[in-house]
């Protein structure tokens, strides 16, 4: 495993001499700017009428957690499907595209090596996502009280949601050597498991025979409905059990996908 | 150093490399030649570990390529058609992270690098990023990735292709200069071109590939008693040496 820190370097290297990087940086931080703002403009007006009708009770349940935090983490986990596919599309197909691959392959490494390589690098990028993203509550605490164990299992989940994205995103990358199809490929990919959860909804609607044990299974499947439970606030192994297959098994599909050149 | 053992590569009912057998001693410096399509690619392919052949194996500085792919793949340089590299590095850049790649040790590895960019006449454009150099510089790069981490063998396929008459003899001059280093170690070179002066030039024995066959393996001494390599080669690749179909 000594060469991982090599590849990932290398990769992060890469990303961030490209405009790429700093593209979906931008994009990502004028977009979180924007749903924050919005999200606490709506809870100031939210505030105002329910004072303005003196209801009493209901400003007490109001929190800062379940009217801001959490709505906005949702939005940015829809947004990290957009832009995660953009930082992993190049991972294998540029390497394909430029004949690197001919120096990887016949260099002394593993591809377990170069697969978690690359993957670190993603990694990396997320973290640096979520981080931007975990700015926005922290002014919530400047100015009020949100519950910091609750923030910080939804940041967590958005963390492990982003994860499950780049591994997605890689495997993608290592099918095809167009950076555009890669790009395609892994957002449809994305949208299809983040939308299970609807399905599931449409197909117990339908009430058809067998649907229950179906619908229990695409809800499972789905990626937002794990993201909603951290949300929440509540640490589930569950939810973490699922994170870590779906990442585990996709760098596994990502794994036999660059290996595949060998049977050919 | 190289001994290939009935490599065969097969792809589907097409038959790219059909029974190859040689063996290159250390200090040989071999001129692997055919019409394209003859699989010497495939073959360089095989010896190098990117392509499992479909049968035989090859042991490769007293490594099997298959029993132990990670040492015999750490004893080859190889520069493929065209040179692996990433375009937004610099020269030192990419070379240093080749040597990480290649096993070179950390404390070794700067003056690896710096040994490649001379060797390479690459020292004035260390700096400089790959994607804005010349084809022939790009070229160097390319050799000089395969020689970073001083292999025992070395493999290159086309080293001259699409280059410029004075780059040709530039690049001919170190690969000559490669295999006959004066620091007493002896390498190992299996070089593809088309370009049969160059074979003369570098090259003491010749093989030639013809439809996936190893169709003529001697050294250029003797072959001149019959005529010129070009004739041996017109005539060796003429003949229709039928290649079976995959049974």
């Amino acid at each position: 495993m000594r060469h991982v820190g090599a590849i990932a370097g290398r990769e992060l290297t890469a990303l961030f001499v490209s405009p790429a990087a700093y593209a979906v940086l931008t994009l990502f931080a004028v977009l979180a700017g924007f749903f924050f703002l919005s999200g606490v403009l709506q809870f100031q007006e939210y505030v105002i009428r329910l004072q303005s009708f003196q209801a009493m009770e209901q400003l007490g349940e109001l929190n800062l957690n379940d009217h801001v935090i959490a709505p906005f983490l949702h939005v940015m986990s829809v947004v990290m499907l957009f832009l995660i596919p953009g930082i992993t599309m190049g991972l294998f197909a540029s390497e394909k595209a430029n004949g690197t691959q001919e120096l990887l392959l016949t260099s002394p490494i593993t591809i377990w090596e170069l697969v978690i390589g690359k993957f670190l690098a993603a990694a990396a990028f997320v973290l640096l996502l979520v981080a931007l993203v975990a700015l926005f509550p922290g002014l919530l605490f400047l100015y009020g009280d949100p519950e910091i164990g609750k923030t910080a299992a939804g940041l967590l989940g958005l963390l492990l949601v982003g994860l499950v994205y780049a591994a997605i995103g890689s495997f993608a990358s290592s099918v095809t050597q167009s950076q555009l199809i890669a790009f395609f490929l892994a957002f449809v990919l994305l949208l299809v498991l983040w939308m299970l959860g609807f399905l599931a909804d449409l197909g117990a609607a339908g009430g058809g025979a067998g649907g229950e044990m179906s619908g229990d299974l695409l809800r499972w499947l789905s990626s937002a409905e794990h993201f909603e439970s951290m949300v929440m606030g509540l640490l589930d192994t569950k939810d973490l059990a699922y994170f870590g297959v779906m990442t585990l098994g996709f760098l596994t599909l990502t794994k036999a996908a660059v290996e595949s050149v060998r049977w050919r | 150093m190289i001994e290939a053992r009935g490599l065969s590569k097969r792809y589907g009912d097409l038959v790219a490399v059909a029974d190859v057998s040689f063996s290159v001693q250390p200090g040989e410096v071999v001129g692997f030649l055919g019409p394209n399509g003859a699989g010497k690619t495939t073959t360089m392919r095989m010896l190098t570990g990117f392509l499992p052949p479909t049968d035989g194996s090859a042991v490769v500085d007293g490594h099997d390529i298959f029993g132990d792919p990670l040492a015999a793949r750490r004893a080859i340089g190889y520069l493929p058609e065209s040179p692996p590299v990433y375009p937004e590095m610099s020269v030192e850049g990419y070379l240093g992270y080749v040597a990480k790649l290649k096993d070179v040790p950390r404390a070794q590895r700067r003056a690896a690098v710096d040994r490649a960019l001379e060797r390479c006449g690459l020292a004035n454009v260390r700096r400089r990023v790959i994607g804005a150099l010349s084809k022939g510089y790009r070229q160097r790069v390319g050799l000089a990735q395969a020689i970073v981490h001083d292999p025992p063998v070395m493999i290159f396929d086309e080293p001259t292709v699409g280059l410029d008459p004075t780059q040709i003899r530039e690049i001919r001059t170190l690969i000559g200069e490669l295999a006959n280093a004066r620091d007493g170690k002896a390498r190992t070179v299996i070089l593809s071109t088309h370009i049969l002066p160059e074979v003369e030039a570098i090259c003491r024995r010749v093989i030639i590939m013809h439809r996936g066959r190893k169709a003529l393996d001697a050294p250029i001494e003797e072959l001149r008693k019959t005529g010129s390599l070009e004739e041996v080669f017109a005539r060796t690749t003429a003949g229709d040496v039928p290649v079976e179909p995959a049974a």
